[in-house]
């Protein structure tokens, strides 16, 4: 029952993304066949994106493409001032402008970050509208602000929302912690930190929004077209059937184009007002300032340890901040990964007068891991043991540290063994930081934990034509990461076709549900309902071609684009031939239903990385990563591995450049571009050697497949850091990991 | 960005009668990897802007008998690219190959790149009116400076971003500045000005005058030289801190030797007290060391960025020693 009110759901708050995505209550029992016994032939292989042609040629529409008779070009203006009353506001000259043809006013009494939308403009080109939101005028009275977390966190520090900045969000506990303390041979404190993230999609936000009557047609940048729909509908007060989003081909979002947007409603109201379709993209400086952010983290973490290894107390005192919205719950992966009988939590969100955060890749995770995971080696070192060992040694096939209820399959001990193998781990240095001049090497690793079940109620249909043509329909997005492609290889595998011979339809709300593309979701909601509907035509197939070859249906067998007789494949009749039989066309409804309960799903991995540190310069350099994954079935190992070398990337990325900067007393971002942020170049990358442990989970869906959004994303930045801590004897302890702060940490071990 | 005339000038005089008939909103646009963006950020107002991409007889790299003679408008890459350069010139060509990405070399140029603005994010910022700005506060002095100058700053503390300057500098290079006038050439070293004596520009064109042409001396015998630069990721990224030497050596010690660092000051800094403390001895680490000592001796660090004391001991050791080496 708890799992109906995810469809109901608007844009995830960060909790309500760890409530949502969370699976412990899982009712319904999944009826199609176990998927161990499976056999295919192109799922679990290779198959090339069936979009990269387009993509890389340019043929691919991106949201920034769209281009409508009569477009007008909206641009927002936006407060320059961190918190601010609005005194008053005058539209008159911008309207007046020539071209101009709508002034919107969108906010009328208090603006509480740099970037907050004020107002709009629609005109007929984009130069006229950045003049007329020069011409908007408008008064504010400046009040007083705070912008960095360790400054809200003071008592006398001007207040964000009502009450006080400080608000504990999380806690969790179980055992006694004092008692697992006194039972440690060992017990260390320590506090890490982390730097808010911007996400930075290479395809800024944007939508296009045009009137048909009183029926609405939204083309966005979104990883949630359902979500969008609804939330638009009840905004402007319509029918859900009275509104349709499109989204074609997606530069990325990763977990900040969740939901409805203000600017999209500033769009759809722009377009009712002058009867015109109305664009509105935003800049990289507004992707900085406005449309999320991962919060921060200043985690203190306590543990205490046996000699034998044996972890007997962990707890973790978090304060996080997401800007006027709420700090990112980090405190899973301690509750989950380890063995450990008494833990204790408490978390707190630090409002700051800045853009609110939303979900980035693996929210918490990402944080919670870097701390827990260097924690951990610190732990390991005081006892003297090998930190993979440790590892091992509070090792659990029950979820919540052992104390809950089983998982339906965990693949992270074969995680440990084969990236243990494949980094070298012997070649690490023994005592950390044992070895000498200028440039240090090290090798660490890090352990992910994540969910990446499906939605139940997953709607995809598959649809045959008489002419032997067959379409892939499902509601869903590619935000770029391959779900059109395993689209076509699911049902190709089933009915013995070839990837091309399926056209995927996708990125429209008038096609079959599916919930938003976040928290590796996707693969395990569509791939299971695209299976689903791929067995039913093929059975209703089998049927057929049982009657033409005058044999049993379940003596039936599809390859090579035909269905034969498995006692003797000579006997056959091709798909093309089979279909013409059909009067119409066909379509065949598929379902994810959904997985029995008692059993907790989780995805897992092991990210080891081997780094060189210039202990002159502090600059890291991260020179190998092995990355193993254990998701359940793969279905496409090559998009999977993109979807991994993605990760890495952003993990090598935030582990050594990311920050968002923020000017104290000025209140602004000084780094909304892409030369002050830093992401990592092809040149930061390092060799990435990627492996998927051989495992199907026997219950989660008809083909025992889990998500990949996430996972790679998560144990990065853990694995660097200890690889760092194993060179040079430190961990560095707050990300991003840049030359300054490398240098700072070099000195106080000195010290 | 504002709405601008462009004007494409048929010759060096046009472009010079161009900017003398209107100094104050008329901007020289090179490769525009630089100028564009301030226009798109609001930083700049242009009226008019001049494009010199309509004079293609500015793009040349040219040796003569005694010195060799660049072109302002010739893109960074075929200074990368060309064999003389790359065998003659490795300060410049190492310079020339860590700036920014193959796109933007391929469209920026080497007089743009010596007369572009300081990356400082609050200069950057066209909602900030700092003292670059005609404002009367440098943000950086008491905000976020980890990028900031240790060395020359006040009352603006920005960092002269420019790659090739330190190069260019190291090799004793000249600049021609023309104006609807006359012709002038100068060293490049003089080509750029403290915030103390200026603080609204990097460098000393006068309204009208515009930079033609780069000189360099025919490379000596014994000479060698070196770009060492760091910065936080692989590329695409200016300096923390750079060092271009030059250096004549002779029996293990060095006989001459310029050292032009980049990233610690308002301009491309000449470390006249390291090249003294270095001149005529024998070269060791421990002389390369007291020579950065002698060197960061007046440098005053702000809140953030002390670390780059360290940088400059590493890249002036290491680029200095990787001369004897080689």
């Amino acid at each position: 029952m708890a799992e109906k009110k995810f469809n109901k759901k608007k844009e995830s708050s960060p909790l309500s993304y760890h409530e949502e995505y969370r699976d412990k209550k899982t009712p319904q029992p999944q009826k199609t066949p176990s998927p161990e016994k499976e056999r295919f032939t192109l799922i679990s292989g290779y198959t090339p994106r069936i979009d990269g042609e387009r993509i890389v040629t340019g043929k691919a529409p991106f949201t920034h493409d769209i281009n409508l008779r009569g477009l007008l070009y909206g641009k927002i203006l936006r407060s320059p001032h961190a918190c601010a009353q609005i005194i008053s506001m005058d539209l008159t000259k911008a309207k007046n402008l020539p071209g101009v043809k709508a002034v919107l006013q969108l906010k009328k009494e208090k603006v509480q970050y740099v970037g907050e939308q004020v107002a709009a403009v629609a005109a007929v080109n984009e130069f006229i509208a950045e003049k007329a939101l020069k011409m908007i005028e408008v008064e504010y009275k400046t009040l007083p602000f705070v912008v960095t977390e360790e400054e809200a966190m003071k008592k006398d520090s001007p207040r964000v929302h009502e009450n006080s900045n400080v608000q504990k969000f999380s806690d969790y506990s179980r055992g006694d912690v004092e008692k697992g303390y006194q039972e440690a041979h060992a017990v260390l404190e320590k506090t890490f930190k982390t730097e808010i993230e911007i996400h930075h999609p290479t395809e800024t936000h944007g939508s296009v929004a045009k009137w048909e009557g009183d029926r609405l047609v939204v083309w966005d940048s979104t990883q949630a077209i359902h979500n969008v729909r609804n939330g638009l509908a009840k905004a402007l007060n319509i029918p859900q059937s009275q509104v349709k989003v499109i989204k074609k081909y997606m530069g990325g979002g990763f977990g900040s184009k969740l939901g409805l947007n203000d600017y999209t409603m500033a769009a759809a109201k722009l377009a009712k007002i002058t009867h015109n379709p109305v664009k509105i993209i935003l800049s990289r400086k507004e992707n900085s300032l406005t449309v999320g952010n991962r919060p921060s983290s200043i985690q203190t973490l306590k543990g205490g340890v046996k000699k034998d290894g044996t972890i007997t107390s962990l707890s973790l005192i978090n304060y996080t901040s997401g800007g006027i919205g709420r700090g990112d719950r980090c405190s899973e992966p301690m509750i989950d990964i380890y063995r450990c009988p008494h833990i204790k939590v408490n978390e707190y969100t630090v409002y700051t007068h800045t853009g609110p955060s939303r979900p980035t890749r693996a929210p918490g995770h990402v944080q919670g891991t870097f701390a827990l995971e260097s924690f951990l080696d610190e732990l390991a070192a005081e006892i003297d043991m090998d930190p993979l060992e440790l590892r091992k040694k509070n090792y659990t096939t029950k979820n919540e540290g052992g104390t809950g209820i089983p998982y339906s399959s965990k693949g992270l001990d074969q995680c440990y063994q084969i990236g243990a193998q494949k980094i070298g781990w012997h070649r690490r240095n023994k005592i950390p930081g044992q070895s000498n001049g200028r440039f240090r090497k090290g090798i660490g690793m890090g352990t992910q934990i994540w969910w990446g079940v499906g939605r139940p109620e997953t709607l995809a249909d598959v649809m045959l034509h008489p002419d032997g043509s067959v379409e892939a329909i499902c509601g869903t997005q590619d935000l770029g990461t391959g779900t059109r492609t395993y689209m076509a290889v699911i049902p190709a595998d089933t009915l013995g076709l070839k990837p091309q011979d399926i056209t995927v339809k996708i990125g429209n709300t008038s096609y079959p549900w599916c919930g938003a593309s976040g928290g590796s979701t996707t693969t395990p909601s569509v791939a299971p309902a695209i299976r689903d509907a791929a067995v039913k035509a093929r059975d209703y197939l089998k049927k057929m071609a049982a009657e033409k070859l005058e044999i049993d249906s379940k003596n039936i067998g599809v390859a090579d684009r035909k269905f034969f007789n498995q006692n003797n494949p000579n006997q056959s009749i091709t798909f093309k031939e089979l279909t013409e039989d059909l009067s119409r066309e066909k379509v065949f409804h598929g379902e994810y239903v959904g997985r029995p309960s008692g059993y907790a799903y989780n995805t897992f991995g092991a990210h080891f990385a081997e780094v060189e540190v210039d202990t002159q310069t502090g600059k890291i350099k991260v020179i190998k990563v092995i990355a193993v994954h254990e998701i359940g079935r793969v279905m496409n190992k090559q998009t999977a591995e993109s979807q991994v070398v993605g990760g890495i990337t952003q993990g090598v990325s935030t582990a050594l450049f990311e920050g968002r900067v923020m000017d104290p007393s000025i209140g602004t971002v000084l780094n909304p571009n892409l030369i002050d942020y830093k992401l990592a170049t092809s040149y930061d990358s390092p060799e990435i050697e990627i492996h998927f442990v051989d495992i199907v989970d026997p219950r989660i869906n008809n083909l025992g497949t889990k998500g990949l959004g996430e996972p790679p994303r998560i144990p990065i930045a853990a694995a660097i850091s200890n690889a760092v801590y194993n060179a040079v004897g430190i961990h560095v302890k707050e990300t991003p990991m840049t030359p300054d702060k490398v240098l700072q940490t070099l000195k106080e071990k000195e010290a | 960005m504002n709405e601008f005339k462009l004007a494409q000038p048929q010759s060096v005089g046009q472009a010079t009668s161009f900017l003398s008939q209107k100094p104050k909103g008329c901007h020289i646009m090179a490769g525009g990897t630089d100028l564009l963006g301030e226009m798109k950020n609001g930083i700049i107002d242009a009226e008019v802007v001049v494009d010199l991409k309509s004079l293609p007889e500015l793009s040349f790299i040219k040796r003569e008998q005694n010195k060799v003679r660049v072109g302002a408008l010739t893109p960074v890459s075929e200074l990368a690219e060309n064999s003389f350069i790359q065998n003659e010139y490795s300060v410049l060509y190492e310079a020339a190959l860590s700036l920014a990405t193959p796109q933007l070399r391929n469209v920026g140029t080497v007089g743009g790149n010596l007369c572009q603005r300081p990356r400082c994010w609050y200069y950057r910022d066209s909602q900030i009116l700092c003292l670059k700005k005609g404002g009367h506060k440098c943000f950086a002095f008491n905000g976020r400076n980890k990028y900031h100058a240790i060395l020359g700053g006040g009352p603006c503390f920005i960092v002269y971003p420019s790659d090739l300057a330190p190069a260019l500098i190291s090799l004793g290079a000249e600049v021609i500045i023309a104006s609807s006038k006359k012709e002038k050439k100068i060293p490049l070293e003089e080509f750029y000005v403290l915030p103390k004596e200026n603080l609204l520009q990097e460098n000393i064109l006068q309204p009208g005058e515009m930079l033609k042409e780069i000189q360099f001396p025919l490379k000596g015998s014994g000479e060698k030289s070196t770009y060492h630069k760091l910065k936080e990721r692989g590329t695409w990224d200016f300096a923390l801190v750079s060092a271009a030497v030059n250096a004549q050596i002779t029996n293990q010690s060095f006989k001459e030797i310029r050292i032009i660092l980049g990233g610690v000051a308002p301009i491309p800094w000449r470390a006249k007290k390291a090249e003294s403390v270095i001149k005529g001895n024998r070269i060791t680490q421990s002389l390369l060391q007291q020579a950065a000592q002698e060197e960061l001796r007046d440098a005053v660090p702000l809140t953030d960025n002390a670390y780059k004391t360290k940088l400059v001991q590493s890249i002036m050791s290491q680029a200095a020693l990787s001369l004897v080496k080689t």
